[in-house]
């Protein structure tokens, strides 16, 4: 599968703070790649540098393999915020953006700023503009002639929660158009959402990347509980098939690999065992468990 | 290149600053010359003093410095002052870029860090071609008004037209380096207009005066300003004056190298630090 954006060895230091180190990772063709992090992970200065506007001081990074000279001029891309002209309309602001990117032509700037609900404020000044409007303009800029990659830093930033749920099915109906979006995010549902392959950075190191079911899901969870819960956990010692038990207050909790807890075997066993229970559901393992766990364990 | 023009009009031609700058310097440059020339006229000239013997020689002695060929070097001298004026827009036309991001934004859209730097030089010529065309319409419209009989040798001095737009090109670029390192739009004002008129000045009086050496020649804004030195008339009183005014006259070819040189440093650095640094 064609590489997108191949990214070897990055790292870039600020003064004595390193703010990426020694990372790499692939975007493979036609996926939704979540760059995940907590503030000051790396992921703004990942995408400067594959941008331009940063340099690295080691590593390095090629664009759909052969890093051709316009690159830049064939990918959309919001970063960090909004950058236009205050004084200049939106219409005026995208022909700039038209002009430089040779991406899109004047039609196109009247369907991106449809594509964004910002149609009916299209020539009012830049300076206007609500947090979430400059925003959906940023989006419309990176839209414009509809570019095969798009490269969105926190791309719902500022947006109300209509704005939000409008952004990403504008994102899923992309990806299903075969585009290759990266987006970086500190809004784990907002991966969880739309994004098909994730990278998770913390403090400038790469702690894992991947896929997203293969990064989040290694594991089933069942929760379950009975009136009386000393005897349920000493039927439960014999129970096979689990790798882990973790007693909680309320409850108790089995791990099993992934796709081989079965609630009604489970259900069975304990009530052959003279165990009633009064709690037995399966727990996909949450996201954000698995963020926390993943960013606190390093 | 024509290209590069296209967008940084498309940012300029609805840029209030910009229009203000045009407004001002359109009033500026004839009021200051028309000012000067009609005192000028008035003492020695058309006044009451028409037959007095004095004023007769004194306008056989230094003609009227607005009339043709003179128009040209009196007009771009005295209009050199006022430098200021559109070294603000330069200043604000960079540091705009700093503040919206947008100097981020169009690497990122496309343009090569290199592309930035010329399309931003191209905002220096288009500014200086804006000042050096009111300039030379001011030049001819007084050089007309004064008129006294020389109307015939309107194109001797041309060659001002050309040394005003380097000068304003020179001394632009350097309020362009500052606005560029500075970023910030008030301090870079401040050091610019703080250096260019006070401690310069200070430092040109002090070399040439007191020191009494030539390296007051070498001074950033010294140096383009001796490309239009100061006018005809002012050599008239005395030999010492007439010797330095012809000395002043004959080093415009040496200044304009120096001028050259320290221009293309300051352009050369521009594109050396943008195609290192962190946007």
């Amino acid at each position: 599968m064609q590489q997108i954006l191949s990214i070897k060895n990055l790292s870039k230091q600020y003064g004595k703070v390193k703010a990426l180190d020694n990372v790499s990772f692939n975007v493979p063709k036609g996926c939704v790649y979540g760059i995940l992090g907590p503030n000051g992970s790396g992921k703004t200065t990942t995408l400067g540098i594959i941008l331009d506007i940063l340099k690295a001081n080691t590593g390095s990074f090629s664009w759909f393999e052969t890093n051709p000279d316009n690159y830049k001029r064939k990918i959309g891309s919001l970063l960090e915020t909004p950058n236009f002209y205050h004084y200049l309309s939106a219409v005026n602001n995208l022909k700039i953006t038209q002009a430089i990117s040779k991406r899109g032509n004047e039609d196109d700037i009247h369907e991106v700023l449809n594509i964004v609900n910002l149609a009916h404020r299209k020539n009012s000044k830049f300076s206007t503009y609500s947090l979430g409007m400059k925003q959906r303009l940023a989006i419309a800029a990176a839209l414009l002639g509809n570019p095969d990659v798009l490269v969105l830093d926190e791309p719902t930033n500022g947006l109300d929660p209509v704005g939000i749920a409008e952004i990403r099915e504008l994102i899923k109906k992309l990806a299903a158009q075969g585009k290759t979006i990266i987006m970086a995010s500190h809004l784990l549902d907002e991966v969880e959402k739309v994004c098909t392959h994730v990278a998770i950075l913390k403090k400038g190191n790469l702690l894992v990347n991947g896929n997203v079911n293969e990064v989040f899901a290694h594991e089933d969870i069942v929760e379950l509980n009975a009136a009386d819960k000393q005897a349920l956990l000493n039927v439960l010692n014999n129970l096979s098939g689990y790798t882990k038990l973790v007693e909680e207050q309320h409850a108790v909790q089995l791990f099993y690999p992934q796709g081989t807890a079965e609630l009604d075997t489970i259900n069975k066993y304990c009530f052959d065992n003279g165990v009633t229970l009064n709690l037995l559901t399966y727990k996909k393992k949450s996201l954000e468990a698995k963020f926390f766990e993943l960013t606190n364990n390093n | 290149m024509l290209e590069l023009i296209k967008i940084e009009w498309l940012k300029i031609k609805r840029y209030p600053a910009f229009w203000w700058m045009f407004g001002i310097v359109a009033l500026t440059y004839p009021g200051i010359n028309l000012f000067i020339g009609i005192i000028y006229d008035r003492q020695l000239v058309r006044t009451e003093n028409k037959k007095d013997a004095l004023a007769q020689i004194a306008k056989m002695l230094f003609g009227n410095p607005f009339e043709f060929p003179e128009a040209w070097h009196t007009t771009a001298y005295f209009s050199s002052f006022f430098i200021s004026i559109p070294s603000i827009l330069v200043i604000m036309l960079i540091s705009n870029e700093y503040s919206y991001k947008t100097h981020r934004q169009n690497i990122i859209d496309g343009w090569s860090r290199n592309q930035f730097i010329t399309a931003k030089m191209m905002d220096i010529i288009i500014v200086s071609l804006v000042t050096t065309i009111i300039y030379a319409l001011v030049a001819l419209s007084l050089g007309i008004y004064f008129d006294d009989g020389h109307l015939g040798r309107w194109a001797e001095q041309l060659q001002y037209i050309a040394l005003f737009f380097v000068q304003s090109f020179a001394q632009l670029s350097i309020a362009f380096l500052l606005g560029f390192l500075i970023k910030k739009a008030f301090i870079a004002l401040g050091v610019f207009l703080f250096y260019s008129i006070i401690v310069e000045n200070i430092l040109v009086s002090y070399l040439k005066w007191k020191v009494k050496t030539g390296a007051y020649k070498f001074l950033p804004f010294e140096m383009s300003d001796e490309l239009v030195p100061v006018p005809a008339f002012a050599g008239s009183f005395g030999k010492d004056m007439k010797d330095a005014y012809n000395a002043a006259i004959n080093a415009i070819p040496t200044q304009l190298i120096y001028t050259a040189i320290f221009t293309a440093l300051i352009w050369l650095l521009c594109y050396r630090l943008q195609a290192k640094k962190d946007l």
